[in-house]
């Protein structure tokens, strides 16, 4: 274009029609792109707005499908007050409110006390495999990795008996301790790959000039290569998290009150005389807000951790 | 500081032996050089004195000391690595004063020397920066900065400068060689490039497929290479050998295997009819006399003229001073400085004289 310009060749009008038609180009683009994006925050916020909005609405709202609040439907706080925690009865006592704390403080420790120790053994398990040659028979670090991954493919299902019969007998059914030792077993796998990309990423000589520097093999490792890893580790966290908070099945078949948590209690709600839709969504609300301040607060983390070793 | 002992050192990994009974004595304060292609186990040698990898069998001395077991820290010794292995997360000065945070150094002390080390490698302007913010060079100095804030026995340099552009390399060579001068520290550098360890060291080791070819001040091996190995690989361009045998006839001279006779000083007796290879340094061909090489490439660079030529099927290379007039294809006559000529034999590479 500028060199149409300069030689003086095209007529001086066809250099401005031409960027103008860039530039409408470039706004239709621009537009495309930013209603993909709106249609798609639509999509994915969707739910969470239905969830709520719901968790305030009478029965005749839920299923008339009014959507809009105080357009379409007059929220109300009868969704919380079953719970025991709308602002009229939350000082006042309640047998369903302490049930709720029971569980919410159930899925708390189960899923913190299971991403702890997944990321403590995962993270060595994948220091080992990063840094150390094993051979275990005919496998390599190559398969032990694939062996901890494969673990995700096996169906919970074909888990159930064995899990309910080694539970009974170990006396873990329906303990907090059974629940976390189940959940680190479910994570582990994710803990192991995102802690052994990141270590993969970790050159060897930052270790050997701690060495050299004057650190032992553990000191390097606490010093050195665990700090580097903190945002992989950080990451594997979140993610374990996530996916414990959620866990519905080893819940729901090895607890039965005492450790019972919040997404078996969601879905007990369904009782005999039909769904009580606004304790439902008073309760999911509850259960979704701890994961939507993760989200908000730690996205960074896991993105940083996550794309480790993706580019400089 | 102290003195380097490698007493008829080897390493195998499982039935391979990649390092040979070497042995190498490097005196208190001396700047020695490992150069080699890569994979002869220059590297391999630097890390069993550092002591990140383990001696299959002989000994090394620090001091008076066997360190043979002795982890890496207790060996009094600072490394700078070919990828500067910085810590990514520490800043520039906590990177430095990091050895003596763990040697429980007070922090009034760790502040002075990692300041002077700083003053000596002008980055006081960056020590509050992070690796990651630094250029190429910067952050080699941070690396030499590390390892001099502690004043060890010994530094260990591997590779420090091949990630380096041409120009900075030059820089840093001279900045490293001014450091050794100024600090007396025992130093061992590990590098493949002959122009460094020609330029930099007290004395050079040569080293091939885990042996030691041969050892001894840089213009020794140029002078005196004890083998085809090191006459090729030390001096840039190579030098140039050709295949023939000496003839002693009154005067000794050597006829390569197409029949053209080149001159010689002198033979080794009994030497008539002894096949062997003819070395002269491309830079100890002079224009004119009676040796006619065909010109097949020119490469003028200002301060000198590289002209590769062929005598018969065998290529030469000379490098003049002075400019050529001449083309490909044409004939050049050069005559080889016959004092700077070496001989070695064709089976086993040896120098003869």
């Amino acid at each position: 274009m500028s060199a149409e310009v300069a030689n003086g060749v095209a007529p001086r009008n066809a250099p401005i029609s031409s960027r103008a038609a860039a530039t409408g180009a470039h706004i239709i683009e621009r537009v495309l792109i930013y209603a993909a994006l709106a249609l798609w925050t639509f999509i994915a916020l969707f739910p969470l707005y239905w969830t709520l909005s719901t968790s305030f609405k009478l029965g005749r709202d839920v299923t008339q499908g009014h959507l809009i609040p105080w357009l379409d439907f007059q929220p109300s706080w009868k969704g919380f007050q079953s719970l025991g925690l709308s602002p009229d009865t939350i000082f006042a006592h309640s047998n369903v409110r302490d049930e709720f704390l029971n569980k919410f403080f159930n899925s708390v420790i189960c899923s913190l006390g299971a991403s702890a120790l997944a990321v403590v053994i995962g993270s060595l398990a994948a220091y080992g495999l990063s840094r150390f040659d094993y051979k275990f028979g005919v496998w390599r670090n190559k398969d032990i990795s694939f062996f901890f991954l494969s673990q995700l493919i096996l169906p919970p299902v074909v888990l159930a008996m064995p899990f309910l019969i080694l539970y009974k007998e170990l006396a873990l059914l329906d303990t907090r301790i059974g629940l976390i030792l189940v959940y680190t077993l479910m994570v582990l796998p994710i803990v192991i790959w995102v802690m052994r990309d990141q270590f993969d990423t970790i050159p060897n000589e930052i270790e050997q000039a701690a060495l050299v520097d004057g650190c032992s093999i553990w000191g390097a490792f606490f010093r050195i290569v665990l700090p580097i890893a903190m945002p992989g580790m950080v990451a594997a966290f979140i993610l374990s998290i996530v996916l414990c908070w959620n866990e519905y099945f080893f819940a729901s078949l090895l607890t039965g009150f005492d450790a019972q948590t919040l997404p078996v209690m969601v879905a007990s709600q369904t009782g005999s005389q039909g769904i009580n839709w606004w304790t439902m969504a008073a309760l999911s609300t509850a259960a979704i807000a701890p994961l939507v301040l993760i989200g908000i607060f730690l996205e960074r983390y896991i993105v940083m951790g996550l794309t480790a070793g993706s580019g400089k | 500081m102290a003195s380097v002992d490698v007493d008829k050192v080897r390493k195998s990994y499982g039935p391979l032996e990649v390092i040979h009974s070497v042995s190498v004595n490097i005196v208190d304060g001396e700047f020695v050089i490992l150069v080699g292609p890569s994979g002869c186990g220059k590297s391999t040698l630097l890390r069993m004195i550092a002591g990140l990898e383990s001696i299959t069998a002989g000994d090394i001395r620090i001091g008076e000391r066997i360190v043979n077991h002795l982890p890496p820290k207790d060996r009094d010794i600072a490394m700078v690595f070919q990828n500067y292995a910085l810590y990514p997360h520490k800043t520039v000065a906590e990177n430095m004063g990091f050895a003596l945070k763990l040697r429980h150094a007070s922090k009034a002390e760790i502040e002075t020397r990692v300041r002077r080390a700083a003053e000596i490698l002008d980055l006081i302007p960056y020590l509050s920066r992070y690796p990651r913010q630094l250029s190429g060079g910067q952050r080699q100095r941070v690396a030499m900065g590390r390892a001099i804030v502690r004043d060890p026995k010994v530094f260990l340099f591997d590779e420090p400068l091949s990630n380096l552009d041409a120009k900075l390399r030059v820089q840093m060579r001279a900045e490293i060689k001014e450091l050794h001068q100024r600090l007396k520290t025992t130093t061992i550098y590990v590098t493949h490039d002959q122009v460094e360890a020609m330029t930099m060291a007290d004395r050079i080791v040569v080293m091939r497929d885990g042996i030691v070819e041969q050892a001894g001040l840089p213009l020794d091996l140029y002078d005196q290479p004890a083998n085809l190995f090191v006459a090729g690989f030390i001096g840039s361009p190579s030098m140039n050998f050709l295949k023939g045998a000496i003839r002693v006839n009154g005067k000794p001279s050597f006829v390569t295997e197409d029949g053209v006779t080149l001159p010689l000083a002198s033979a080794p007796a009994g030497a008539d009819g002894r096949p062997c290879i003819y070395g002269v340094r491309p830079e100890h061909l002079t224009l004119g006399g009676d040796v006619k090489v065909e010109v097949s490439v020119i490469e003028p660079t200002g301060s000198e003229t590289q002209v590769f030529a062929k005598i018969g099927p065998q290529k030469i290379v000379g490098v003049f001073r002075e400019r050529v007039s001449t083309k490909p294809g044409e004939t050049l006559l050069v005559t080889p400085n016959v004092d700077a000529v070496h001989l070695f034999d064709s089976a086993t590479g040896a120098r003869l004289q």
